[in-house]
């Protein structure tokens, strides 16, 4: 019998997972300062359901039968589950909703690619909300959360699919090609997209505008620049938005973060208005992303305008790492030993006080050795009701002050040592 | 957003190799050392950090981070299927797919089609030939392998074989004849997703490239 994991999933120790608990705790914090309410919803979702809003998830979904034979899957975003609730169930409540989530997703990978097949995002969704305001919002809430998460260096930048529709739609040409642009545009091939430009059968115009506008990004200059080449093409309107956009970025005090990019563009295509990606430097990957998604509604017969985006947690552990800056975790204020029952009264005091306390049978120099191995501040034994420090040789040295003193570690948990 | 850090940049070993140095010389990098590397995997110049890879690393490298912006093939990319920015056709490494088959196979390949319902086919490209052959609506059995693809015919492996070639010379000169055209290939520049967004430095490198006079 072998102990393993099956590939792509595994375990995590204390360590690892109370600096995850932190930051999920710090960004879920920042999603209900703005009025978010958590959401939970199944592991598991009816494939079907999924597919007809998401498109082929073959090779994506991680897909399994019950025992009735139904097909099922494993969520592979959040997203798609909390557009269905907010399809469903808060169908008749008055909106917008305001949702958000902490959660594993599942996805297959191809075997030897290293790639994690559970993964954990944090994100928000808000249902029934449009225009600027919406966006602006979003894109506001994913800096601030990123910033609480503690992370010194990050960009977000945000696009849109709006210019690139508007210039597929202007040039005129067949439903195949208008295909061709968006599945070129969505691979990220720049050589396939100035191809198809080049086609005769293409305005020389509205080609030329296309391959400009996937090259341009920089501040709110970005967004003029762009109404410069395309905005003959009947993309006007989305330029507007996305300034009134900009604007209220500045407002709240984050788009000094932002970087405005029209050649943005996200995996799934369910994507209808800004687009917006998390990115860290030397991280190869996006730290997140997400954007407005008002289709994928309609797709659940619930027309109504949406937005959200989630955050790689595993990802944002990496650039944390990689920037120096981890999460913050409280570690052990004391080991404590002594007769047991000694040390149960005294250590229960020491909790009350708000200590992290452990118990240990160990005593003397065994006690003081395990306290450094477990990174505790103090190696305290219970005699005779109350409580001794040890020196580092093990001896009893000075009493612990009475009232018992604040926990040590309780100002090492703003950023100081572990 | 670029902390003081050299670009990395892949280039591929073998028949890219030559061209990609002076491609990338011509585009204003600093390629000092690098045409001669030795047994050096890495190269630090001026410029960049050159990585030098495995052609079939290359998507793989850029992907997931390990270099900025790379020069790899087409026929690699698309076997690999990474999520790579494909920047610039650089128009130089033309080759193309084919499919071939034994020069005395005639009808056989047909005949066997009929009374099996199955081809066999011999590659080292598996992820292009199944696309190929699943938009032709043909049945095959494909059969992976490492190098010297003309064998698998000659020695009974496979009735086809899914290979690049650049002149048709060694597909000739092992009896084997052409049956149609897969996917023609030459060397792109590609970028990181991320680089391409966060580093200056990948596109105004991809646009330095596409404005020099490719063959």
């Amino acid at each position: 019998m072998n102990l393993v994991t099956p590939r792509g999933f595994r375990d995590r120790l204390p360590a690892e997972a109370s600096e995850r608990e932190s930051l999920s705790a710090s960004i879920g914090a920042v999603f209900e300062s703005w009025g978010y309410g958590l959401v939970e919803s199944p592991v598991v979702e009816v494939y079907a359901m999924l597919e007809a809003a998401a498109g082929d998830l073959e090779g994506t979904a991680f897909r399994l039968f019950d025992a009735d034979g139904r097909l099922l899957a494993l969520r592979p975003d959040m997203t798609l589950p909390l557009a269905r609730v907010a399809a469903s169930r808060l169908r008749s409540t008055p909106g917008p909703h305001r949702l958000r989530y902490d959660a594993e997703v599942f996805r297959e990978h191809e075997s030897l690619r290293g790639q994690a097949r559970q993964f954990t995002q944090l994100g928000v969704e808000l249902v029934g909300a449009g225009g600027p305001a919406a966006d602006a919002e979003i894109v506001a809430l994913m800096v601030e959360s990123l910033v609480a998460a503690g992370l010194p260096e990050f960009t977000v930048a945000l696009g849109t699919v709006a210019v690139l529709h508007a210039l597929v739609d202007a040039a005129g040409a067949e439903p195949s090609w208008k295909a061709a642009v968006l599945k070129a545009a969505h691979d990220r091939n720049l050589v396939a997209l100035d191809a198809l430009m080049a086609e005769p059968q293409v305005p020389a115009e509205v080609g030329q505008a296309l391959s400009e506008v996937m090259r341009i990004k920089g501040g709110r200059e970005a967004i003029e620049r762009c109404r410069a080449v395309a905005a003959s093409c009947g993309c006007a309107s989305v330029l507007d938005e996305l300034e009134i956009t900009w604007d209220l970025l500045d407002a709240s005090e984050t788009s000094g973060r932002v970087v405005v990019d029209f050649g943005v563009l996200r995996d799934f295509d369910y994507y209808t208005g800004i687009i917006l990606e998390a990115y860290a430097p030397s991280l190869g990957l996006p730290l997140g992303g997400g954007g407005r998604y008002d289709g994928l509604m309609t797709a659940f017969g619930a027309a109504t305008p949406a937005t959200g985006f989630a955050i790689g947690l595993e990802r944002l552990q990496v650039a944390l790492v990689e920037q120096s800056a981890s999460a913050p975790v409280r570690g052990l204020d004391a080991l404590v030993g002594g007769d047991p029952a000694e040390r149960f009264g005294c250590a229960k005091r020491l909790r009350d006080a708000g200590w992290h306390v452990r118990m240990t049978s160990a005593d003397g120099l065994e006690l003081v050795r395990e306290a450094e191995r477990a990174g505790a501040a103090e190696a305290l034994v219970a005699r005779a009701g109350a409580l001794v420090r040890l020196d580092r040789d093990g001896g009893p040295a000075l009493p612990l002050e009475e009232p018992t003193p604040a926990p040590p570690t309780l100002s090492w948990a703003k950023g100081g040592p572990r | 957003m670029t902390p003081g850090r050299r670009l990395r940049v892949a280039v591929p070993k073998g028949v890219l190799f030559p061209d990609s140095v002076r491609l990338l010389a011509e585009a204003g990098l600093d390629t000092t050392g690098l045409a001669e590397p030795g047994r050096q995997l890495t190269v630090e110049t001026r410029d960049a950090v050159f990585v030098i890879a495995k052609p079939t690393d290359v998507p793989v490298y850029v992907a997931y981070g390990g270099v900025d912006c790379a020069i790899g093939g087409k026929d690699v990319l698309v076997e690999a299927g990474l999520d790579v920015v494909e920047l610039v056709d650089l128009r130089f490494g033309a080759c193309r797919f084919v499919v071939a088959e034994p020069e005395d196979a005639g009808r056989e390949v047909d005949e066997h089609y009929r009374h099996l319902g199955v081809v066999r086919v011999a590659t080292k490209y598996p992820n292009i030939a199944e696309a190929h052959f699943e938009s032709r609506g043909i049945q095959v059995e494909l059969v992976k392998l490492h190098g010297n693809i003309e064998l698998a015919p000659l020695i009974g492996l496979a009735d086809q074989i899914v290979d690049i070639t650049a002149t048709g010379r060694t597909l000739r000169e092992n009896h084997l004849r052409i049956v149609e055209d897969v996917l023609e290939s030459t060397a792109r520049f590609v970028g990181n997703p991320v680089s391409v967004r966060t580093d200056p430095r990948v596109t105004a490198l991809a646009d330095r490239l596409s404005e020099l006079p490719l063959s």
